[in-house]
């Protein structure tokens, strides 16, 4: 809501700066968007009077203009202008004048013939977009004066952001009201005087109100013989100013009582209704309306409109019709103010895309008792600028007036849900001043123009903001405090989360939102179970038109992503939920998942820590360690067939028979698709799993007091047999003497033969018991290796 | 003998202050001291001399050994300390080469503002609460006192699933939630994801917000005021200036919109605060009492406030990020710098 200093001065006396007012406002409630001073750029720009018109000797399109401007010698300005020509009364920018548009005059020889100043047109001055002529003024607005004068340009407007809930701040006059809230001054509203003529509005017209739900209130009057001009340019102006465009007087007029009372009006041509009556009906399957911007209209039968005798003629609170409209043969008009219940305007304005005017406060509640004096504004305005004469007597069709019901206020409440002490005459004085009636014993009556104001809190609200918000004190609350419990998800979350960036992974927060070809992209057949996805009926864009039911897609995006940027070592884990449908209108289970992804190199690249290329491992042991943070021993790798991943490095951990996390190399396929040179290895973990399977607080174990024996195992086997076979072995026959155990050689090549590897351990012996001797550990080294030979028919390595 | 023993000194002394390592030493400690030394070779020869001389030359002998000793001990310190300064320089290293830093990962921005929020207000009795994303219309909007066609859900650009699920566009439904299951006092926070659909350099389509709701008999909007002054103290500095403004939320009345002193200019105004001063970080406000109804409260006996702040927007202030979207384009240069 655009608001003109000077306008709500003529209902409010104020002596405020522009920011101090509009600080003032804010702390009301009200949020200034913008502080607009016009007519500026406009300080050498005054009024002039063409006084001649010549041909410009060299420039068939040019002519030379003696421009009277006030000076006593005239100036010579050469001009392009179509309507440019004698007695012609028009804005001009004399040498030095700096235009809005960044322009600056100067003395100047066009086509050789000498200019000092310029003719401007509504666009140069920054008032309009009209670009295609002179700006044509009154021929009595007086020559010399600045046009910032002259046009009303004197002015400052504001741009303000008005909450819903104030539908009474949509006008000049309820921002009027607030200002006289808090300056103390009286709010003066405009003195309305309606001559009437003989004629009976009753002989000329009716209004039937089919649906009295939809439109509690209809009242019309008609104004016989008026003159369709351009408003005059006060009128004008005063639109302009706030935003509004000009189309005629009538139009004008209406809007510009809008724009002073917040009751939007329409007018018709009289003569262009059906039996000159109006009808106020839901509209019937099938109809339709070419509202004034002439567009063919579809209705529904849950949609108010107005009717003459046959058709619709305007959409009810949002818009008029077309074939209805005022135009230049206009003579008649009949004059509507109407109150529409608000929530059947929002949904006409929503399921028809128009936001009007009209709507924004229909929609939020205009006044029912604002209907009359609205259409009498306009009625006496109508007579004054377009002429005519008011038929007598007014039709007020009203089956919804209801009675505003009382409040019980009780001030001891009001200091209570404040932590005040506000005196009951402040009380008093603060719902007085805006406009509430209030009784000896706190029985308030709201004035109808608040909609908003229905039980006892919301007149605490109105006290408050009154009062100040900075005048409420700040204290601590009392009483108990509850206390705080820590849930173990939060706790075991913290957890990994710490694990992960201590691996050197930086966190990552995608969308929850995919396109729907991730699916491809990750190679998932089409009767996969995660393409079953929550799918957002109205998305920004296909590419984020359903919920992720994995992360990694997103992982696999982001390292294409810094790809693009030349970023090719990356590590990212992102803790977040996943959405899996639970069929049509069911909430989905929303469980959490932790993946991660490392690409490129790992090692910081520095003197002494050279990068290395990450590979399958580095994630396993990234998951075997963020297990072992939850405490967690007692689990199985084993192969998976997930189809993201490469067929031979793909594993999947199982606790209890079920999967807990799935980890692998990215397949060369899900690779290409998101244009990743080098591998990527990636893990997605059931974290609600994780929360179920982890083990309570790890207790103390004795730090070992007898020595250890080392001893180093290298031995020789076929290349297909696992290396848990030799570890399950290894640690099975060692039992609780085998107190740690590395692999730390893997080998394949000259040094084996063909189709084996070599597989060096490192076995700690410790006893907890004793001391151990050599002919105790050269007898279970010993039997290790025994049962190596014998079981997978390995050989010593020599 | 006596001559003897002097001239052995002597010599000693003397060639000892040519020796110029520790191997060097060690031969010479061997010539006088070592078992066929010539010390030891004149000491057995004190078995010929008569029993008054044996006393005096003994002591001398003693004598002699005892200073060639020092002076043994002296050079070998000497020699010692020269070997571990030399051994020091050797091995100075180029301290301009880079230092190893461990590889750590780091936080996203969004959720180390998170962990500093929720810290703050565990701190002041609130625990935290959780909500599903996938919401009811009746939790996002309905029982917050927002019906249908009401138009303050113009300000919520809502994403739908069905009719009536959607993702929800702020933490509040966890409120009612909450308050269903819960019997007063009650202090909570919410943190959580929200979505809107709307995408420009200040709006994505999902963000991050905390909601906080305090509940008990007797909670006076004077202690909402408290609360967040508490809170802004903490998370943005001592002696930064809150400014409640009123505002319009359904759910809340009183409401207010709260201003922060901008943190970068601290008032005078300047480009991030658009001139103004202040920077708009939550809002805020009484429970209204149709809310409570909602949940079968008594709006007579209990009073309460909620809260919500943008995540997202506050850790743009803090870390000085000019664009929303960047919170989400997950590039590692970004991600490392916080």
């Amino acid at each position: 809501m655009n608001v003109s200093i000077k306008w709500l001065k003529e209902y409010v006396e104020f002596d405020l700066s522009p920011e101090a007012l509009a600080d003032r406002l804010l702390m009301l409630g009200m949020e200034i968007e913008s502080i607009k001073q016009l007519g500026e750029g406009l300080d050498r720009v005054v009024v002039g009077r063409i006084n001649t018109v010549e041909k410009h000797p060299k420039a068939d399109k040019l002519v030379l203009c003696n421009v009277d401007v006030g000076s006593g010698t005239d100036a010579q300005i050469v001009c392009g202008a179509p309507n440019a020509r004698e007695g012609l009364v028009a804005p001009v920018a004399l040498i030095g004048a700096q235009l809005p548009n960044g322009l600056t005059i100067k003395r100047a020889k066009i086509r050789g013939e000498e200019s000092s100043g310029m003719l401007c047109s509504q666009q140069e001055l920054a008032i309009s977009d009209e670009a295609s002529g002179l700006m044509e003024l009154p021929d009595d607005t007086q020559i010399g004066a600045p046009i910032v004068e002259a046009l009303g340009l004197d002015d400052v407007v504001l741009e303000l952001e008005i909450t819903p809930n104030r539908p009474d701040c949509l006008s000049m006059i309820g921002v009027a009201r607030e200002i006289s809230v808090t300056t103390g001054n009286p709010l003066t509203l405009p003195d309305i005087d309606v001559q009437e003529e003989t004629a009976d509005i009753h002989n000329l017209t009716s209004v039937t109100i089919e649906d009295p739900e939809l439109c509690p209130r209809y009242a019309a009057r008609v104004i016989r013989g008026v003159k369709i001009a351009p408003s005059p340019v006060w009128l004008q102006r005063r639109l302009e100013s706030i935003g509004v465009g000009t189309i005629n007087n009538i139009v004008d007029i209406t809007n510009y009582v809008l724009m002073e009372y917040g009751h939007p009006l329409h007018a018709f041509d009289y003569h262009r209704l059906a039996e000159n009556r109006i009808v106020v009906r839901r509209a019937k399957s099938g109809e339709t309306l070419k509202t004034i911007d002439a567009e063919e209209r579809e209705l529904t039968p849950d949609m108010l409109v107005i009717a003459d005798a046959e058709n619709p003629v305007a959409l009810a609170g949002v818009m008029g019709g077309f074939d209805s409209e005022i135009t230049d043969q206009t003579v008649d008009v009949l004059l509507e103010s109407a109150y529409f219940h608000p929530p059947s305007i929002r949904k006409t304005s929503k399921a028809l895309g128009m936001h009007t005017e009209a709507s924004h406060r229909f929609e939020r509640g205009a006044d029912p008792e604002g209907v009359i004096p609205a259409i009498n504004r306009a009625a006496q305005l109508i007579v004054k600028i377009a002429g005519g004469e008011i038929c007598s007597g007014i039709i007020d069709v009203y089956p919804g007036e209801r009675e505003t019901p009382n409040i019980t206020l009780r001030p001891e409440r009001v200091n209570f849900v404040l932590g005040t002490e506000i005196a009951d005459d402040d009380i008093r004085g603060i719902l007085t001043r805006l406009g509430f009636a209030v009784s000896d014993a706190f029985e308030v009556t709201a004035p109808t123009f608040r909609p908003d104001v229905e039980q006892e809190i919301d007149l605490v609200e109105e006290i408050a903001r009154v009062y100040g918000f900075d005048n409420i004190p700040t204290t601590l609350p009392r009483g108990d405090i509850p206390i705080p419990k820590v849930e173990p998800k939060e706790d075991l979350r913290e957890r990994v989360k710490t694990y992960l960036l201590q691996c050197g992974m930086m966190e990552a927060m995608n969308y929850a939102f995919y396109h729907p070809d991730v699916f491809d992209r990750i190679r998932l057949p089409s009767t996969d179970p995660l393409r079953q996805a929550v799918q957002i009926a109205n998305p920004l864009s296909v590419d984020q038109s359903i919920m992720r039911t994995t992360l990694l897609p997103s992982l696999l995006a982001n390292a294409q992503r810094n790809r693009n940027h030349q970023i090719n070592d990356v590590q990212f884990f992102e803790c977040s939920k996943v959405f899996i449908p639970n069929g049509t209108d069911e909430y989905p289970n929303e469980p959490e998942r932790v993946a991660g992804m490392i690409t490129g190199s790992l090692g910081a690249g520095v003197y002494g820590d050279p990068f290395r290329p990450a590979d399958f491992f580095d994630v396993k042991g990234i998951v075997e360690g963020m297990l072992d943070r939850c405490g967690l021993s007692d689990y199985t790798v084993t192969h998976t067939d997930h189809p993201a991943f490469h067929p031979g490095r793909r594993a999947e951990i199982c606790i209890k028979d079920k999967t807990l996390c799935v980890f692998g190399e990215a397949h060369p396929e899900v690779l290409g698709n998101y244009d990743l040179p080098n591998k990527a290895y990636l893990f997605e973990l059931d974290f609600e799993r994780l929360v179920d399977v982890v083990e309570p607080l790890k207790q103390f174990e004795p730090i070992p007091i007898y020595p250890s024996v080392n001893r180093d195992l290298a031995i020789v086997l076929d290349t297909d047999i696992p290396a848990s076979r030799p570890i399950e072995i290894i640690e099975s026959t060692g039992g609780e003497l085998v107190s740690s155990l590395h692999l730390f050689d893997v080998y394949t090549g000259e040094q084996v033969p063909e189709g084996k590897k070599s597989l060096a351990f490192a076995i700690e012996y410790r006893s907890t018991t004793e001391t151990l001797t050599d002919e105790i550990v050269d007898r279970v080294h010993g039997g290790i290796l025994e049962r190596l030979e014998q079981e997978l028919g390995a050989t010593l390595r020599s | 003998m006596q001559e003897e023993l002097k001239q052995i000194e002597t010599e000693a002394l003397t060639e000892l202050k040519t020796v110029e390592d520790l191997s060097e030493l060690e031969s010479l400690r061997i010539k006088y001291f070592g078992r066929k030394g010539l010390l030891s070779t004149v000491m057995r020869g004190m078995g010929k001399l008569s029993k008054a001389e044996r006393p005096v030359i003994g002591k001398l002998a003693n004598e002699v050994r005892t200073s060639l000793t020092e002076a043994f001990d002296g050079v070998e310190g000497t020699l010692n300390q020269q070997a571990r300064e030399g051994q020091l320089a050797a091995e100075a290293v180029d301290i301009t080469l880079p230092g190893r830093l461990p590889q750590l990962g780091k936080k996203h921005p969004v959720t180390q503002t998170f962990d500093r929020i929720q810290e703050i207000f565990r701190g002041m009795g609130f625990q935290i609460a959780e909500g599903p994303e996938v919401e009811h219309e009746y939790y996002n909007f309905d029982a917050l006192n927002t019906p249908a066609e009401h138009p303050a859900r113009d300000a919520h650009d809502t994403f739908y699933i069905t009719d009536s699920l959607l993702l929800r566009t702020h933490t509040s439904p966890v409120q009612i939630r909450y308050m269903e299951k819960q019997k007063p006092p009650i202090r909570i926070i919410v943190p959580g994801r929200v979505y809107r659909c709307d995408s420009d350099a200040s709006h994505t389509p999902m963000f991050h917000q905390v909601e906080g709701l305090l509940v008990a008999e007797q909670v006076t909007f004077s202690e909402l005021k408290g609360v967040l002054y508490a809170f802004v103290q903490q998370m943005f500095g001592e002696g930064t200036r809150t400014r409640f403004r009123p505002h319009f939320f359904p759910f809340t009345e009183p409401s207010a919109e709260v201003d922060i002193s901008c943190t970068t200019c601290h008032g005078e105004g300047c480009r991030l605060c658009s001139g103004t001063g202040w920077l708009e970080i939550l809002g805020a406000g009484s429970v209204h009492p149709n809310v409570f109804r909602y949940v079968d409260y008594d709006p007579e006996q209990f009073t309460g406030f909620a809260f919500g702040m943008g995540v997202d927007r506050i850790a743009t202030l803090k870390y000085g990020i000019p664009d929303l979207r960047l919170m989400f384009d997950n590039d590692m240069r970004f991600a490392q710098q916080f």
